[in-house]
């Protein structure tokens, strides 16, 4: 069967659905759009806080966040398929997170994170800290849920995981976490 | 199901998790404007305005050394070829006919320009050359020094995070 001329609009259409849009977005700010990048900014700026929250210390992630995009400004040229944004920036976010051990190995972090004002603030972080005690698999999942509030689809999407193996650390995790928060399961 | 409300916040909610997502929503990320850095859009105008001024000068030194060289007219030298002066008594009128063949040839001097030249011109023009070579060699200089810039410049308001480093 041809296409016929009738039929054309549908075709871009669904080609147009068809293209993710961070694709559409990472290919109108390699043209110039910088429109484009606040977008993707407000899209992906959630996941690279979880991801670091789950790795430094709190007080450090908001500068990391914004340095990260940065980075990714200036390298957006090097990603091959824009499609694989949210992988390309998880794993940006990844290695800074490393870099950033690497580099205060030797200073001495005051956690303030323990030092809440308030109950539920100091409640938040004590937690979060459990979170951060989990082996890696989980504890990055665990913050995307709980912390940032995505969805299971929506984490394997963003990171490029599959949701199979997300299912599965979202799982295994909270039952650890529910362990250690002292919490009987079913109850 | 309670797996259902972990996976993708449907079914029946777990109240455990509530509760987790309630204190831990605490720390959530809070939106923050991104300041990306100034575009660095390449100015290729004062390259462009260089070359032009160094093709310009190029152009100009040209012209006048030509107009310079062309000034000196060429000497020219009519040669006049006689007959060899035979008297021939029987035909009177061969000896005017060839008289009248007697001819004026151009003949192609090959003088060089600087022989044409008088010596005071031939500074002058030397001097004209040197101030040309100074001409280009400072233009070459003004356009690294441009090129330099243009690769160096940092962007004005790039943000520098701010590491405790050991």
């Amino acid at each position: 069967m041809y296409a016929t001329a009738d039929m054309l609009p549908v075709i871009i259409e669904a080609q147009a659905v068809e293209t993710p849009v961070e694709a559409r977005l990472v290919k109108a700010v390699l043209s110039g759009d910088r429109d484009g990048f606040a977008r993707l900014y407000d899209l992906y700026a959630p996941l690279v806080h979880g991801i670091l929250l789950s790795r430094v210390p709190r007080a450090e992630v908001d500068d990391l966040v914004q340095d990260i995009f940065l980075h990714a400004f200036r390298k957006l040229h090097t990603l091959r398929d824009g499609a694989a944004f949210g992988p390309w920036i998880a794993m940006i976010a990844r290695n800074r997170a490393v870099d950033f051990h690497r580099r205060s190995r030797e200073t001495v972090e005051i956690n303030d994170e323990l030092r809440g004002s308030e109950s539920h603030e100091s409640r938040a972080n004590e937690i979060l800290e459990l979170i951060r005690s989990l082996p890696e698999a989980y504890r990055e999942t665990l913050v995307l849920r709980l912390v940032e509030g995505m969805t299971g689809p929506e984490i394997a999407m963003r990171t490029g995981l599959t949701a199979a193996s997300v299912r599965v650390n979202l799982h295994r995790g909270m039952k650890l976490l529910r362990e250690k928060l002292g919490f009987v399961e079913g109850l | 199901m309670k797996d259902d409300y972990l996976w993708d916040k449907t079914g029946q909610p777990d109240p455990e998790i509530q509760k987790l997502e309630e204190i831990l929503g605490t720390l959530r990320y809070q939106p923050k404007p991104l300041q990306l850095p100034v575009s660095r859009r390449r100015n290729y105008f004062p390259l462009i305005a260089i070359a032009a001024s160094l093709l310009l000068a190029l152009v100009a030194g040209g012209i006048w050394l030509r107009a310079r060289s062309q000034r000196i007219p060429q000497p020219r030298q009519a040669e006049v070829v006689l007959p060899s002066p035979t008297i021939d008594e029987a035909k009177p009128e061969t000896i005017r006919d060839k008289s009248k063949n007697a001819i004026a040839v151009n003949r192609p001097h090959h003088r060089s320009v600087s022989s044409a030249f008088s010596r005071r011109e031939r500074e002058e023009a030397l001097a004209a050359k040197e101030q040309l070579m100074i001409a280009l060699r400072l233009t070459t200089e003004k356009l690294s020094l441009i090129h330099r810039k243009t690769q160096t410049t940092t962007p004005a308001n790039q943000i520098k995070n701010q590491h405790r480093v050991g």
